[in-house]
């Protein structure tokens, strides 16, 4: 018992030596909500009292950090978490929510994408290949959400609830079976276009204590499949990064560890385009987004470095529950929206 | 399988450093930014931007009890010295530092020969560009 506690204490001050900009970080938002909450020169509107807006931002930032250790140690994108659940249980406008669901869903995946770089896990010429389709998929996703926003109105985010609730049954199902994922997928052809691009390289893998060789396939059907994945995420206002690593794992035929990585910095790579119609439309309110982007900035930092050794198996179940239920509530607004009929018992 | 652990390439390691600390730097700005947006000056008030989130108003009604139409651009631009601005100057900073991550990162792989990857970096560099612009067709 002792020796645990001292191995947690040893992995903590190890952190907090080896990545003192977290720390620098967690200090300065501490003292920036610290003195928000004591100096506020805010004033009350008859729906927030002064407190109640400061409680906001600071809850928003204590969620925000859980979603980004419980999707970091879950192995899907934050953004799958916040907006079904947002877009079901609350009321707020769909795109504000989709906007600050991409920034969710990216800026765990962006300051990931350093320590991926470094250690390798990230094949570089994989992200650039599949870098190309699927940011123009996400920006056309993205200015398509604005156009459907403008021209459907309710009906519109009705639909965009419906076919998100269905979509979560499927992410739902994926984290269930596993999605048949395995860690060293052995290609039995490889094709020209694959070996043309170099979608091969090797990695460290600690767990074997040797350099691991990989050579991906399909490159031309992942392209296609990227351009489809990078349009859902810009679209709906969440990475996909579920669907991401099983494309690169199943079709693509990278080892588990490389789809999850290169996963990462795609996701931030397509939202990083995404966010960009949201942001100069105007639906990203940037008092409600900053505490959900620095709380994925932490979570995401601390998921990687601390977390590793929790049961990512229990982790999942309980994902598997949130999304279960957000896509029950997504499909019941979203049927009682496109259709205009009421479900009272749900 | 082999025993050698390769040194990552010089082109991957620029572009997840520049990320890395570019989200750094903007996550800094942002807490800097929201922190005087409680405290003092703001383009909008806190108040006003938290309410209408709250309850439940869409985009279009936030921003006509603000400026009386979309903002269509970058809005904070021009308002560095208010807190609210300052906090989206933030969030658009993490954001944008994969542009030069991957210009930077393009050069390096064209000056190294790589010409493919030194290209597709280059196009998945412009097409973000497009989005920070806003030249992407709004209707």
């Amino acid at each position: 018992m002792q020796k645990t506690k001292r191995m947690r204490k040893g992995r903590l001050w190890s952190l907090v030596t080896s990545v003192p900009e977290l720390t620098i970080l967690i200090i300065l938002i501490a003292g920036g909500y610290l003195i928000m909450g004591v100096f506020s020169r805010v004033e009350g509107t008859e729906v927030l009292s002064p407190s109640a807006m400061w409680l906001i931002i600071v809850g928003c930032f204590l969620i925000s950090t859980a979603v980004a250790v419980l999707a970091v140690i879950g192995g899907i994108g934050g953004g799958v978490i916040f907006t079904p659940i947002m877009l079901g249980f609350t009321h707020m406008d769909s795109l504000v929510i989709r906007a600050t669901g991409l920034v969710v869903a990216m800026f765990s995946g962006l300051i990931s994408s350093g320590p991926f770089m470094r250690s390798q896990l990230a094949n570089l010429k994989v992200v650039f290949y599949c870098g190309v389709p699927i940011t123009i998929g996400a920006l056309v996703g993205s200015v398509s959400a604005i156009y459907l926003h403008e021209a459907l109105g309710a009906v519109g985010d009705g639909i965009v609830r419906l076919s998100l609730g269905i979509l979560m049954l499927v992410v739902a199902y994926f984290l269930f079976t596993g999605g048949g994922k395995t860690e060293y997928p052995v290609p039995k052809r490889i094709d020209a276009l694959s070996v043309k691009l170099r979608l091969n390289g090797s990695y460290w893998e600690a767990s074997l204590g040797k350099m691991v060789d990989y050579q991906m396939i399909r490159a031309l059907w992942g392209g296609i499949l990227f351009i489809l994945l990078g349009f859902m995420g810009g679209f709906f206002g969440l990475g996909g990064g579920a669907f991401l690593t099983a494309t690169l794992n199943l079709i693509m035929a990278a080892p588990i560890k490389i789809a999850a990585a290169c996963s990462g910095v795609l996701l931030a790579i397509s939202n990083a385009t995404a966010i960009w119609t949201y942001i100069t439309y105007g639906a990203l309110i940037a008092i409600f987004a900053a505490p959900w982007m620095l709380g994925q900035v932490v979570g995401g930092i601390l998921g990687a470095h601390l977390l590793i050794r929790i049961r990512a198996g229990f982790v999942r179940k309980v994902l598997i529950l949130i999304l279960l239920a957000s896509s029950v509530k997504l499909i019941v607004r979203g049927v009682e929206g496109t259709f205009g009929i009421h479900i009272p018992i749900l | 399988m082999k025993g050698e652990r390769p040194k990552p390439p010089l082109a991957a390691l620029v572009y997840g450093e520049i990320v890395y600390w570019g989200v750094l730097l903007g996550s800094v700005i942002a807490i800097i930014g929201s922190t005087l947006a409680f405290l003092g000056d703001n383009f909008v008030p806190v108040s006003y931007w938290l309410s209408s989130v709250w309850k439940g108003e869409s985009v279009a009604q936030i921003w006509e009890g603000t400026t009386g139409s979309l903002p269509m651009g970058h809005w904070y631009l021009p308002h560095l010295t208010t807190g609210d601005a300052l906090t989206a100057l933030g969030l658009s900073l993490g954001v944008f530092a994969v542009v030069p991550a991957l210009f930077l990162s393009s050069a390096i792989l064209l000056k190294e020969g790589e010409k493919l990857y030194g290209t597709l970096a280059l196009v998945g560099g412009l097409v973000v560009l497009m989005g920070v612009l806003g030249l992407a067709p709004m209707p």
